[in-house]
């Protein structure tokens, strides 16, 4: 009973991550539909500035609630210069942005020496309920991207914001004649979604370690779980994300792991073949 | 863009043409400057050239740094005695960049182009396998790999200075018990090394009365452990003999220390930890992880050789990279050694002399002490350390009598 229990927590736990993860690709590939491949390092931005207040000796908390700004900065910057010539050219956006994350990953990677870097969690230690032991920090993770999650649904369903984002995936002429600027909304989104990221990167990092390839390691399952949720929608995104994350830290407790790496795949292959255009086609945000 | 308006840009075309020719002849001139270079001696006689194949960038880019470190420490001592048979030595420092393709490639031009007398380096053993070739076979020169790796590398002309899993084990495991218990999980990473090291280690266990709990692969890039966690803890495994790597061992760690293995009194063992793999988590979460390598820091607290040493290279190299076993960096100055007695007493260097020379070279002073080659055998005689982590430092808590057997080929 005990062993079924913690399994369900660390189950969550990692679907929790995912979700985290997967949110900021989600919004930027369902809103504006751009596959950032430089996601991962978006992530990982955030997750070295932690380090960095790690290394200065500032409170990690602080550093969590910075770095989503710092990574919206720095993905601002890099959507005038760069990714808004993209726009008109998806394929060519995964290009121009696999070579973006490349630049910032090897700087990171030359930053800390090619080494691992750990962080400590602003709640270390664990505590038991009964027979089962809890990490405290886990469980914040398991909190935060709740209220992360529902609160960008929010900002997108039901603000003056999120409405002019939507008009402008939906109809961006018209969006334009109605006075929009499609031009900034999709700034603001990119910027929203690489925010997103480098708080994940910021939360995560303690239970990772910091490296250089932090970010990648969730790149290509963060992409599976958009397209199993289905493209242009935020809530595909979450159960997508939440489907691929449950099932990777699951099947290793049924199968052996070699195998359960290639099942979550075979599966989602599965699953997609039976919703082509994902679990919510149809009824987007 | 229409007719009219790239007219109208003529002159900024022209810039970002310029630009981009410009930026391209720079990355041209980054991607094959930086990653081949050469250092010649000050004087002229005939040098002896030592060619250095290492990761220097990429994903274990700190590795293969200290490599080309540890090579023009060693090449600096030797020059400043006057050379080899009065020959200075010069190296030819190529890039294999965490890749093997890329490397083939580079390393070519250290047969082809440079015509090196002997080439050292690589440090996975998939880059060794995609180099060998190149180097003995077809470049008919003598190879020396110098990193700790799962052993029954029995090629002619490669000589490795490096540990097998004899030297990691033999005292290594029967200590585990004693310090430890019997009962054995060995969680590793789905490739070559751990599969043949584990095969070794699980006969010692074996033999010594221990018993292997689960014997487990995982992909490389896993970082989520919580099933294996639980099988230890449920299990109650007295010691992991970890072969898990990178990125996946700081999240298993952390897992296993949340879970409360160690508190209970758990043994955590892992058999390439040295000082730079100490960072990946935080101390607390590692406290009381035993080692077994050729070399620790720790040793040149009473070792007056590895000392010296240990301070030559801190002198010459401050910073970040730094001088340890599990990079291959002590397997690489014993081999230089060892390659430059057996060119002393074979008087040339010549590929068959040296390399019978080298069957039998000993050398008196190196990381961790004397070592010598075990005549017939291409392996390395050399002590082991036993090292425990207290508070982010290794302690040494057990070392070998002597010189301790590769038992290979």
């Amino acid at each position: 009973m005990e062993a079924v229990v913690t399994a369900v927590f660390e189950v969550l736990n990692f679907g929790a991550i995912m979700v985290l993860v997967v949110l900021g690709l989600g919004v930027i590939a369902g809103m504006m539909g751009i596959f950032n491949f430089a996601h991962g390092e978006f992530v990982l931005l955030g997750a070295y500035t932690v380090y960095l207040f790690h290394t200065w000796a500032l409170p990690i908390w602080l550093g969590m609630l910075v770095a989503p700004a710092v990574v919206a900065a720095v993905a601002l910057v890099l959507e005038r210069l760069v990714i808004r010539r993209f726009y008109a050219a998806p394929v060519i956006a995964m290009l121009g942005t696999y070579a973006l994350g490349l630049a910032i990953r090897e700087s990171v990677r030359g930053l800390i020496g090619g080494l691992y870097r750990a962080v400590p969690e602003p709640l270390p230690g664990s505590f038991d309920i009964g027979a089962i032991r809890i990490a405290r920090w886990r469980l914040a993770i398991v909190v935060i991207t709740t209220l992360v999650m529902v609160g960008s649904y929010l900002l997108l369903t039901r603000t003056g914001f999120g409405l002019r984002v939507r008009a402008a995936l939906e109809n961006p002429s018209l969006a334009r004649a109605s006075g929009i600027s499609t031009d900034r909304v999709y700034a603001a989104t990119f910027a929203f979604g690489a925010a997103l990221a480098g708080l994940a990167g910021a939360l995560v990092v303690p239970v990772f370690s910091l490296s250089a390839d932090l970010g990648i390691r969730f790149l290509i399952q963060g992409f599976l779980a958009v397209m199993l949720g289905g493209v242009g929608s935020f809530e595909g995104s979450v159960v997508g994300a939440g489907v691929i994350g449950v099932m990777s830290a699951a099947l290793p407790w049924a199968v052996a792991p070699v195998l359960a790496d290639v099942l979550v795949f075979v599966i989602a292959v599965v699953l997609v073949r039976v919703w082509p255009r994902g679990f919510t086609a149809g009824r987007t945000v | 863009m229409s007719d009219k308006s790239e007219l109208d840009d003529g002159a900024s075309m022209t810039t970002r043409r310029r630009f981009l020719g410009s930026t391209a002849w720079m990355a041209g001139a980054i991607a094959t400057g930086a990653g081949s270079w050469m250092i010649r001696p000050a004087w002229g006689a005939t040098p002896i050239k030592v060619g250095i194949a290492t990761d220097l960038t990429g994903a274990i880019g700190y590795a293969g740094n200290a490599n080309a470190n540890t090579a023009k420490l060693v090449m600096k001592e030797i020059n400043g005695k006057g050379g080899i048979l009065g020959r200075p030595i010069e190296l030819y420092v190529e890039d294999t960049a965490s890749n093997e393709s890329t490397a083939v490639a580079n390393v070519r031009k250290l047969i082809q182009r440079d015509k090196v007398d002997v080439v050292f380096g690589g440090i996975t053993s998939s880059m060794r396998n995609a180099i060998k070739d190149v180097i003995v076979t077809r470049g008919r020169t003598l190879y020396v790999y110098p990193q700790l790796y799962e052993g029954k590398e029995c090629t002619p002309y490669i000589f490795c200075t490096g540990p097998t899993p004899a030297q990691q084990c033999d005292e290594f495991i029967p200590w585990l018990m004693k310090n430890g218990g019997k009962r054995f999980a060995l969680p590793s990473a789905n490739y070559v090394w751990p599969h043949v090291l584990n095969q070794y280690a699980r006969k010692v266990i074996e033999g010594n009365g221990g018993e292997v709990i689960f014997e487990e692969y995982y992909p490389l890039d896993q970082v989520e452990y919580s099933a294996t966690v639980n099988k230890i803890m449920t299990n109650k495994v007295d010691v992991v003999f970890n072969t898990v790597i990178p990125p996946g061992v700081g999240p298993f760690f952390k897992q296993l220390y949340e879970a409360g293995f160690t508190k209970r009194g758990g043994r955590l063992s892992c058999v390439y930890y040295d000082e730079n793999t100490l960072n990946i988590n935080a101390p607390h979460e590692i406290e009381g992880l035993a080692s077994c390598l050729d070399y620790f820091r720790a040793v040149t607290n009473d070792e007056p050789g590895s000392a010296r040493i240990q301070a030559e290279y801190d002198k010459q190299f401050p910073g970040n990279i730094v001088f340890a076993a599990g990079s291959a960096a002590t397997g690489m100055y014993r081999g230089l050694k060892l390659w430059e007695a057996a060119v002393m007493e074979a008087r040339s260097v010549d590929r068959e002399a040296v390399a019978k020379a080298l069957d039998h070279a000993r050398i008196t002073e190196g990381p961790g002490g004397p070592a010598e080659m075990v005549p017939g055998k291409r392996h390395c005689k050399m002590r082991m350390y036993t090292a425990v982590a207290k508070q982010g430092t290794y302690e040494i808590v057990a070392r070998s009598k002597g010189l301790v057997d590769p038992k290979e080929c």
